[in-house]
C-alpha cells in the first residue's frame, strides 16, 4: 500500500505492505536511521519520534497510522553543523556514552520541553522514565535538560 | 566553557604529566639504576585530564542521530536472516526437515548446523556448536538459519521448519550437576574447570580462633541487556575473501574464531568492528558470523543478522550465578586468622568465558583482607541454562557481594562496629594478594575513612 506521511516537514511517501511499522518505514525505506530498533515491543523507547507533536514508539504504530500526520524524528532537529540549542546541552554535558539510545532520549526531552517548559526534576524523570540508557547516563541526561530548562526559563523571563 | 578534546590534550598540557620520581626531584641516574621505575601514579597523583570538561569527540554523531550502527548499514541485494532456537533445553536432534520453509517465496537459502565446516568454538574450550547439529544443549541454542528478502519473511520462515527431538534428562541446579548421577551435558562430567588457591595452614588456624563464622551467599544471573542487540552483516568480494561488519568487541579473537569454524586462512577474513550500541562483555565472542558467512556464499548476496530481544536474552551470554560457601576464623577483636571458600559458578551450557571468570572469582573471593591461612575451591559446572560468559567484572562483583554480607555478619556476631571490622583488616602497603602479589598504592583504609567521613558514619552510629 502507498503511505504518505510528512516527515520533518517534507511530504514523503512510500509502497509497503500493509503490516510495516513506522519504525520500518523511516529506516528502510525512507533511510531515516536515526530511531533505533532496540527491543521491538515498546519498551526501550530507542525509536521514539514525535507524531503530530505526541512522542511515540515508532515500533509499536503502524505506518498507515501516521499517514497524513506529520512525523518528527532526531534527524529533524538540528544536523552536524549546526545542533538545536537542546542537542547542543545534551554535547556539553557529554550524556551518551554508546549513543544509541541518544535520538530516542532527545526527542522525548524535546516533546516534554515543547509543552512544560520549565519542568522540575521529577517531571523529567516521568518523561524519560520510557527511554533506556544501559550505559547508565540517566543522571547527565537529566541535568542536560534541566539546565536547557533553566536557560529557557531565564530567556523567556528576559523577553 | 567547552574546552576541545585537542586543547586537553596539548602538548604543553602533556608535559606537565611528570613521572613520580622526576615530580619527586629523584636524579635521572638514581631513577634509572637505583630503583624499579614506577609505572602507576601515586594515588591521588593529579593527572591533566582530571577536573577539565572535554567534548566527546563521537558526541555529535550520537546526537543528530547520524552514527551509523550495524543495524543502519545496507548493501545493494541484501538479505536477511534469522535463527530457530531449540524448544528444548536439552534434546537429541532426531531429524530436521526445512523443505516447506524453503519452499516459500522470498526465501533464498537455509542453513543447519551440519554444513559448518568445523562446528565449534569458544575462547578457552571449543565445546559450543555455531548451529547445534548432535543435541541442543539449553533454550538458546540455534538450529537453523534462514536468509530471506526481508526479516519479517525470513521469522515467518522459522514457523515452516520441523524440527524432530528426543528430550533428555535436565539439569538446572549447579550443585545437582556436580553429583555422579546427574545428566551430563558434555562428556563424563559436568564440572569443566577448577581454580585452587591454598596459603599457611587454614584447618589449625581455625582451631585457633574465638570464632568461626559460616554463611552461604549466592547471585542471579544477570543479561547485559545492551541497548542495540547483536548485529553482523556478511558479504564475500570477488577476490574471495571473507567481509564482516559486526558488533563484535573482540574483533581479532573473532576472526581467529571465525576461521576455525569456516577452516579457512585467517588471512583471507577481514572484520570490522563498527561502533558498538552497548557491549558490557557480552559481545566479546562470535555468535552468528559463521552462519551468515555460510548463507552469504550460498545465497552469492550480502546477508545481515540482527538479534530479535528475546534472541538476546536466552542466547547471548550472561553473568555467571555464583553460589559461595565461606568459613571464617576470627579472634574475638575482629582480626582474621583463616578463611575457606568454596565456589560453584553455574557457568550454563557451554563454556565460553567462564575460566577466565571463575580465576578472577577466586582470586578476589577472599576480600582486600590481610588472612595468613587461606583456601579457595572454584568450580565451574555445565547447567541446561543459558550461557555465562564476560561480563564487567569477571566474577569480581559475584564474590565482592559474599564476602562483604560474610563480614557484616562476622561484625554483628562479635559487636563490633562494621566499618572498624574492615579498618582492622584490609590491605595495607605491600600487602600480598591471594596469590602472593605484592600490592602498592593500596588506599582500601583512606577510601574507608573518606566514605565514612562524608557520610558521617560515626556520628550516625555512636
Amino acid at each position: 500500500m502507498e503511505i504518505t506521511i510528512r516527515v520533518n516537514g517534507q511530504e514523503r511517501t512510500a509502497s509497503v505492505p500493509p503490516e510495516t511499522t513506522l519504525l520500518t518505514m523511516l529506516r528502510a525505506n525512507l533511510g531515516l536511521t536515526g530511531a533505533k530498533l532496540g527491543c521491538d515491543v515498546g519498551d526501550c523507547g530507542a525509536c521514539s519520534v514525535l507524531v503530530d507533536g505526541e512522542p511515540v514508539n515508532a515500533c509499536l504504530m503502524l505506518a498507515a497510522q501516521a499517514a497524513g500526520r506529520d512525523v518528527l524524528t532526531i534527524e529533524g532537529l538540528g544536523d552536524f553543523q549546526e545542533l538545536s540549542p537542546l542537542q547542543e546541552m545534551f554535547e556539553l554535558f557529554s550524556s551518551f556514552q554508546c549513543g544509541f539510545c541518544a535520538p530516542g532520549m532527545i526527542i522525548s526531552a524535546k516533546a516534554l520541553l515543547d509543552k512544560t517548559p520549565n519542568p522540575t526534576a521529577a517531571e523529567v524523570r516521568e518523561a524519560l522514565s520510557g527511554n533506556l540508557c544501559r550505559c547508565t547516563g540517566y543522571t547527565k541526561i537529566i541535568d542536560a535538560v534541566m539546565e536547557m530548562a533553566s536557560r529557557g526559563a531565564a530567556e523567556s523571563e528576559r523577553a | 566553557m567547552v574546552i576541545k578534546v585537542e586543547d586537553a590534550l596539548r602538548a604543553d598540557r602533556l608535559t606537565e604529566l611528570k613521572h613520580p620520581d622526576e615530580a619527586a626531584g629523584v636524579p635521572a641516574v638514581a631513577r634509572k639504576e637505583g630503583r624499579a621505575p614506577q609505572i602507576v601514579p601515586d594515588a591521588n597523583q593529579q593527572t591533566p585530564a582530571v577536573g577539565q570538561r572535554v567534548t566527546r569527540p563521537d558526541s555529535r554523531p550520537h546526537i543528530t542521530g547520524q552514527t551509523r550502527y550495524i543495524d543502519d548499514l545496507s548493501f545493494p541485494n541484501m538479505l536477511h536472516m534469522k535463527i530457530l532456537r531449540s524448544e528444548h533445553a536439552h534434546a537429541r536432534i532426531r531429524a530436521i526437515d526445512v523443505s516447506e520453509a524453503e519452499k516459500m517465496p522470498g526465501v533464498v537459502a537455509t542453513l543447519t548446523g551440519r554444513e559448518i565446516p568445523v562446528n565449534s568454538f569458544g575462547p578457552s574450550y571449543q565445546d559450543q556448536p555455531v548451529l547445534a547439529d548432535e543435541k541442543v544443549r539449553h533454550m538458546g541454542d540455534g538450529v537453523v538459519a534462514v536468509a530471506a528478502e526481508t526479516e519479517q519473511l525470513a521469522q515467518d520462515a522459522l514457523a515452516r521448519i520441523k524440527v524432530e527431538y528426543e528430550p533428555l534428562p535436565l539439569v538446572l541446579d549447579p550443585l545437582e550437576a556436580m553429583n555422579d548421577d546427574a545428566p551430563k551435558i558434555h562428556g563424563d562430567s559436568n564440572i569443566y574447570a577448577t581454580k585452587a588457591i591454598r596459603k599457611g595452614d587454614v584447618e589449625s588456624a581455625l582451631a585457633e580462633a574465638d570464632l568461626v563464622m559460616e554463611g552461604r551467599f549466592s547471585t542471579q544471573m544477570v543479561e547485559h541487556v545492551p541497548m542495540e542487540p547483536h548485529a553482523t552483516i556478511a558479504m564475500w568480494e570477488p577476490d574471495g575473501r571473507l567481509k564482516i561488519l559486526s558488533s563484535l568487541g573482540r574483533i581479532t579473537l573473532g576472526r581467529a574464531d571465525v576461521a576455525r569454524t569456516l577452516d579457512m586462512p585467517v588471512n583471507r577474513i577481514q572484520i570490522v568492528g563498527t561502533i558498538v550500541g552497548g557491549n558490557f562483555g557480552g559481545k566479546n565472542e562470535i555468535t552468528t558470523e559463521p552462519v551468515l558467512a555460510l548463507l552469504a556464499r550460498k545465497t552469492g548476496r550480502p546477508v545481515k543478522g540482527v538479534f530479535t530481544r528475546q534472541d538476546e536474552f536466552v542466547s547471548s551470554t550472561t553473568r555467571h550465578p555464583f553460589i559461595m560457601d565461606y568459613r571464617t576464623g576470627v579472634r574475638k577483636d575482629g582480626r582474621i586468622l583463616a578463611r575457606k571458600v568454596r565456589i560453584v559458578a553455574d557457568g550454563g551450557a557451554y563454556c565460553s568465558w567462564s575460566e577466565t571468570t571463575l580465576g578472577k572469582g577466586a582470586i578476589l573471593s577472599v576480600g582486600p583482607y590481610r588472612i595468613d591461612h587461606l583456601e579457595v575451591k572454584a568450580y565451574a559446572v555445565y547447567t541446561n541454562k543459558t550461557t555465562c560468559g564476560a561480563m564487567r567484572g569477571f566474577g569480581a562483583p559475584q564474590v565482592c557481594f559474599g564476602y562483604e554480607s560474610h563480614m557484616d555478619d562476622i561484625a554483628r556476631e562479635l559487636g563490633i562496629d562494621p566499618l572498624e571490622i574492615r579498618l582492622r583488616n584490609a590491605f595495607d602497603e605491600g600487602s600480598s594478594s591471594p596469590t602472593g602479589q605484592v600490592l602498592h598504592s593500596v588506599a582500601v583504609k583512606e577510601s574507608l575513612e573518606t566514605v565514612a567521613h562524608r557520610v558521617g558514619w560515626r556520628e550516625q552510629t555512636s
